[in-house]
């Protein structure tokens, strides 16, 4: 089989034996793991709608523009047209999320519109014969392809309606358009700047000449600029085209909602931690800008914390205590966090307690219910404290502009309560003059989730807003100037005063007279002040610090980072210099300067792969037989040829894995391709 | 072998100029050498690339143009009428004088040509011919001269400075040479990457010994199967534990695969083992599973050897869709109609679960190519197929761009096995077409020898015909490769445009074969000519190439040393 090319797998007889032997080593840790994917599944299925919902969303907004830009050259499809209707589609540098975008852009042009809507992609079409035929089949949904070659060939095979058509030929839609009524055809070009910009000319010229008995929309992605795009087509080209400009959102806008909708989201459960967070995030404006990206890596996050934990079983909705095994209860128990409540528990000499937890899974399923009720509570108000601030500091215009994500991750590993960002966003608001004031409390009490579908929830801050909002409106209404009162903190209530004394110069600050309404309206802002600084203190905690927060954040990035973002050169590169890493055998080791020295000992492979290492850009094959012989014969002297074998197959290897290449300078040598580390 | 001997000494001789300027820096005593001496070296450069320096110097015209340089230097140095009048003679008096010193015989020399020269300033037709006389005696010594010296002859000496500079100069040069090929030899250790590479390609840094291979040192097919079958890895308990360590893996994987994921795995080894293991795991799972269950149904799960020469995007989706569409229709042709052919089906009748398509090595190089990696990417990206690709090169990742990438959706895992490559390997091929001997395919030339005895007369005249070419353009070849050489201390695009040149010459072109042979009167038509070449690429005697402007190059696959023996034969006539 493993010389065939393709095949279909079949199992042979000896596959049976390992499998069972296998079965055994899993017993015991897997007993839950089909409950606890129950729970994966519901909780994901319900973040995959969140995201959908909040993707959709996301680009509705220009969506909507380009349906209606279809739906009204569709109407004005009746006159005669000068030129063919075209929307250039600025969706920026990410291009994997195109695809998704026309994707979610042609549901929307089908169903809110009468026409038909297809994507073409750079990779269907090398040439203006294979783009017609792509278009040809995939507007008309033909699904016989090469017949019509075989026609072809067969002489010409006239129908009722005189010869029969090239299966590239126009005509094919036009006779498809008699069948279906359809207002406008829309065309999208999902990736312009890959197409040969010939190609593009030639489609342009051949749709403008059929634009009279075809109803053509064209629409172009664009990832550079439309500038751009407008500079590869010639003059005549563009004078065909009557264009119009939608720019998408960008993705990292859109991640940033999706962020809000997911992870900062109160009622996310299990929450992300913030080392995976940020690493994630890290990754996204680095490397992929890509919403399916990292869509993707939450889906891991979820899909490791459930599959890995077997303590996330307790996350189950309407738990009973049946409905857990004894093994989930020790699993808790070995938790670290459960560990060291246990510890100081213990230090408070509250041992009977202890001794019950230890022993009793009832007594311990209380607690356990307990603390996950907590834990929740807390990281739910976490989530809404981040999404608070971050509402202040955009209803203040407070600069530098601090995203969600960012002021969420570092709430989320403890380091905002005090932290500098929220002592300015303080004083700011210390600041703030009454009709500031106003609108920010207005903000906060219209606060709500973001919208996820119909259950967009408000977003409830205990402190009493709507009252200082009363007391408030009050006191505007009250005064009589046109100004906005002023608290006494505000900057323009203070003057400075240099006076010369002796030579020196005094600076004093000076408090202006603050007026009656002033003064009440400090009062309001301080009252306020206190109650945002006490929530604040209140809901930022440390999850670290939770009991059981293991259950309920996800915060590794072992296999995350691995998973997505591998090092395979370095995999290698380790394997071949320093093989004992993997092989963990005693022969090999590692000598005590911690240095890898070559012994015979070691795979042929990883050997000449060092030898390669100390060599120069152009190796002497027979130099390195030598050196590898010498290395090698020290065992056994009798036959070099086991020797030269997996010399050859050593340097085989080292071709197959591209680290050498055939030289011409000199006989017997090989090129160096890599070096190790760079 | 005489070329490569000089070859040798001319490097050496390059490796020391840089260093000898910057030692007599710091020793300033020398300032008109070091002047005198920089200049020299573009003579010198010159001088190589027109040919083997002793003719050169014959030639007058030559050597005065690496000798204008120096005159100019000299003339602020030492501003005496004389020179004047030596820098009006068209060949520059210096290379006479710091020529003719050389020895007691010289000396006599010297005094004739001085007392020419002062005594005849107008006089240029004696001072040419003096000049064409010393240069005789000096090329005539240079003969008998080390080679090592040679190096320095093109240095202008004052004659002033001659006696103290002179010998210390060069006393000083061996010794910084020395010191330098001691360091060579123990290559500093723990340098950083970056560093390391800079330092083994530093201009000059490539020395390798000229060593090479016994012929019959590397095994064939047979012999290295037979000394790989008495071979036991003594690591073989380590390789089980870690393929043990990736089968606790597998239902992970399964996970991972469930959920829409595809899987990549990577690292050192073969990893068929793995795959093998785990598609017979996954194969039970689905067994397990509703629609398999209790019914005589089985499964589907395609696996792919990217890894097999020649396997092509239509073997690999033409057994997808064997997989994936149970109506057996008559497929389309074209790969990518084929592909929207499977995506189609599986979208509108999409199989239960997805199917599992396992490819060994998705980077090997047949899958590398353009539209191989944008398809599996579109079929990837399908919910109703999983992939779970294996990979082997380090680089692997750098084939697929952002929107491959996303595509894919692939994790990757690590699946360091050190098993050997016994299938996606042909050791004992490979090693041969790395060492440039692929010709021991045929048998070696004994092979060729027995192929041409069964062959008619004019296709042996053909043969002979192709391997002088063959042997004739690697002599020019080679007469680039030498002045290659001596220019080390030029920039390395140069050399590697040079080699790339030679590289891509390598081989006869079709059409110079061609008319060769029709003018040898070995064929007379086309027809009669490819019918003839047929023969030997029948039994891989020459192999067809195409260079970078995409004329077609015949090879014959041997070395320089064997093509020479197998012309001998060939135009001994009664060899075969």
């Amino acid at each position: 089989m493993e010389h065939e090319r393709c095949y279909i797998y079949s199992p042979s007889k000896s596959d049976e034996r390992p499998s069972k032997r296998q079965r055994t080593i899993k017993l015991n840790f897997q007993t839950d793991l089909s409950a606890r994917l129950d729970i994966y599944r519901k909780v994901w299925t319900q973040q995959e709608t969140n995201i959908q919902t909040t993707l959709e969303e996301a680009d509705s907004a220009t969506q909507g523009q380009i349906i209606d830009f279809v739906a009204t050259s569709a109407r004005s499809q009746d006159e005669l047209q000068a030129s063919i209707q075209t929307g250039l589609i600025v969706a920026g540098p990410s291009i994997a999320s195109h695809g998704p975008y026309f994707e979610r852009l042609g549901r929307r042009i089908r169903n809110e519109t009468d026409s038909s809507y297809i994507v073409l992609t750079s990779a269907e079409s090398p040439n203006l014969k294979t783009f017609l035929k792509n278009l040809i089949k995939k507007i008309t949904s033909r699904t016989e392809d090469d017949e019509d070659d075989e026609g072809l060939r067969n002489g010409v095979v006239s129908s009722r309606r005189g010869p029969r058509l090239l299966n590239f030929d126009l005509g094919h839609v036009q006779e498809w358009l008699k069948r279906n009524q359809v207002q406008s055809i829309v065309i999208a070009i999902q990736d312009s700047e890959a197409f040969d910009t010939g190609l593009l000319i030639e489609m342009i010229d051949l749709f403008y000449s059929w634009i009279d008995r075809l109803p053509f929309v064209l629409l172009f992605g664009i990832a550079t600029s439309a500038e751009n795009f407008e500079d590869r087509l010639s003059g005549k080209s563009l004078r065909y085209l009557d264009g119009q400009q939608f720019d998408v959102t960008q993705s990292d806008e859109i991640i940033e909602k999706l962020f809000r909708a997911t992870v900062a989201h109160p009622d996310a459960e299990p929450h992300i931690g913030p080392a995976l967070c940020r690493r994630i995030l890290e990754r996204q404006k680095d490397h992929v800008q890509n919403v399916q990206d990292f869509v993707h890596g939450l889906k891991y996050a979820y899909m490791s914390h459930f599959y890995a934990n077997p303590a996330t079983i307790f996350l189950k909705s309407n738990p009973k205590f049946s409905d857990f095994s004894s093994d989930a209860f020790d699993a808790v128990r070995n938790l670290p966090s459960f560990r060291r409540y246990v510890e100081e528990k213990v230090e408070d000499g509250n041992t009977r307690a202890v001794r019950q937890l230890l022993d009793s899974n009832k007594a311990l399923y209380t607690i356990i219910e307990g603390f996950i009720f907590a834990a929740q509570d807390s990281l739910s108000s976490q989530n809404v404290a981040a999404i608070v601030l971050t509402r202040i500091r955009e209803s203040l215009g407070i600069t530098p502009k601090i995203r969600l994500s960012s002021i969420w991750t570092r709430a989320a590993s403890g380091e905002l309560s005090g932290s500098p960002l929220l002592r300015e966003t303080m004083l700011s608001i210390r600041k703030t003059p009454s009709d500031e004031l106003m609108r920010l409390i207005d903000s906060l009490i219209s606060l709500t989730t973001e919208t996820i579908g119909p259950e967009a929830e408000p977003i409830v801050i205990p402190i009493d807003l709507k009252s200082l909002r009363q007391e408030l409106t009050a006191l505007v209404e009250n005064n009589a100037g046109s100004e906005p009162l002023r608290s006494q903190d505000d900057v323009r209530n203070e003057s400075v005063r240099t006076t010369v004394v002796a030579q020196k110069v005094l600076l004093s600050k000076h408090k202006a007279a603050l007026t009656e309404q002033d003064k009440a309206y400090s009062q309001i802002v301080t009252r306020f002040c206190d109650d945002l600084g006490s929530y604040f203190r209140f809901a930022l905690v440390d999850p670290k610090s939770l009991p059981l927060h293991e259950i309920m954040v996800y915060d590794l990035r072992s296999p995350h980072t691995e998973v997505f973002q591998p090092k395979p050169r370095l995999a290698i590169e380790r394997a071949l210099a320093t093989p004992h890493d993997y092989l963990g055998c005693d022969c090999c080791g590692v000598t005590q300067d911690g240095e890898n020295t070559l012994a015979a000992t070691q795979p042929a492979t990883a050997i000449l792969y060092q030898l390669y290492l100390e060599s120069g850009a152009l190796v002497n094959v027979s130099d390195l037989w030598s050196a590898f012989h010498a290395i090698m014969s020290k065992e056994d002297e009798e036959d070099e040829s086991q020797t030269m074998a997996l010399f050859q197959r050593a340097l085989a290897e080292l071709k197959f894995l591209g680290l050498v290449k055939p030289s011409r300078k000199k006989t017997d040598h090989i090129a160096k391709m890599m070096w190790k580390g760079l | 072998m005489v070329s490569a001997k000089r070859k040798r000494h001319d490097e050496e001789g390059e490796h020391v100029s840089p260093r000898k300027l910057r030692t007599q820096v710091i020793e300033d005593d020398v300032l008109s050498e070091l002047e005198a001496q920089t200049p020299s070296r573009r003579g010198r450069g010159l001088l190589q690339e027109n040919g083997t320096p002793r003719s050169i110097l014959k030639k007058s015209g030559l050597a005065n143009e690496f000798n204008n340089t120096p005159k100019s230097n000299r003339r602020l140095l030492f501003a005496t009428p004389t020179k004047e009048a030596r820098d009006e003679t068209p060949n520059g008096t210096p290379t006479i004088v710091r020529n003719a010193d050389r020895s007691a015989r010289r000396k006599s020399n010297r005094r004739l040509i001085n007392r020419a020269i002062n005594g005849a300033d107008s006089d240029g037709e004696a001072v040419d011919e003096e000049e064409t006389l010393a240069q005789q005696i000096l090329s005539d010594n240079e003969e008998e001269e080390d080679e090592g010296e040679d190096t320095e002859v093109p240095v202008p000496e004052t004659p002033s400075k001659r006696r103290p500079g002179r010998p210390k100069g060069s006393g000083k040069n061996q010794l910084a040479s020395k010191a330098r090929k001691e360091r060579e030899t123990t290559p500093p250790t723990g340098l950083p990457a970056h560093e390391e590479y800079f330092w083994q390609n530093r201009p000059g840094g490539t020395k390798t010994s000229n060593n090479t291979l016994l012929a019959h040192s590397l095994l064939n097919h047979d012999e290295f199967f037979e000394a790989m079958q008495a071979y036991t890895d003594r690591h073989e308990p380590e390789k089980e534990f870690l393929l043990e360590l990736h089968g606790r893996a597998y239902d992970q994987w399964i996970f991972e695969l469930e959920e829409g994921f595809n899987i990549c795995l990577y690292g050192y080894g073969s990893k068929r083992a793995i795959t093998g293991e785990f598609t017979a795991r996954m194969y039970r799972h689905l067994l397990d599973q509703a629609p398999y269950k209790g019914t005589m149904r089985t499964p589907k799960i395609v696996v792919i050897n990217g890894y097999a020469p020649g396997i092509t995007l239509k073997d690999i989706l033409t057994t997808i869709a064997s997989a994936a569409c149970h109506n057996s229709g008559k497929l389309p042709n074209q790969p990518t109609s084929l592909l929207s052919y499977i995506l189609d089906h599986v979208s509108k009748d999409p199989p239960t679960h997805p199917i599992l398509v396992v490819i060994h090595s998705v980077d090997s190089p047949s899958l590398r190519k353009s539209p191989a990696p944008a398809i599996l990417a579109s079929l990837a990206a399908h919910e109703s197929i999983n992939l779970l690709c294996t990979a082997d090169t380090p680089n692997f990742p750098l084939l697929w761009d952002v929107g491959l990438r996303a595509q894919y959706k692939f994790l990757f895992h690590d699946a360091t096995t050190f098993a050997p490559y016994d299938v996606e390997i042909d050791v004992v091929e490979t090693v041969n077409e790395l060492l440039g001997r692929s010709g021991r395919r045929v048998g070696g030339r004994d092979g060729v020898g027995f192929v041409l005895r069964s062959l008619p007369e004019h296709a042996r005249s053909l043969f002979r015909i192709l391997v002088t070419e063959q042997l004739a353009l690697s002599y020019m070849d080679d007469g680039d490769g030498t002045e290659e050489e001596d220019v080390t201390a030029t920039p390395k695009s140069k050399k590697s445009a040079h080699r790339n040149v030679s590289e891509a010459t390598q081989g006869v072109e079709y059409r110079t074969l061609y008319h060769k042979a029709r003018d040898e009167f070995v064929c007379t038509s086309e027809v009669a000519f490819r019918t003839l070449l047929k023969e030997f690429h029948d039994h891989q005697m020459i192999e067809s190439r195409k260079d970078a402007m995409g004329t077609e190059r015949l090879v014959v696959p041997f070395r320089q040393e064997e093509l020479e023996t197998l012309a001998e034969e060939l135009s001994g006539g009664d060899a075969f």
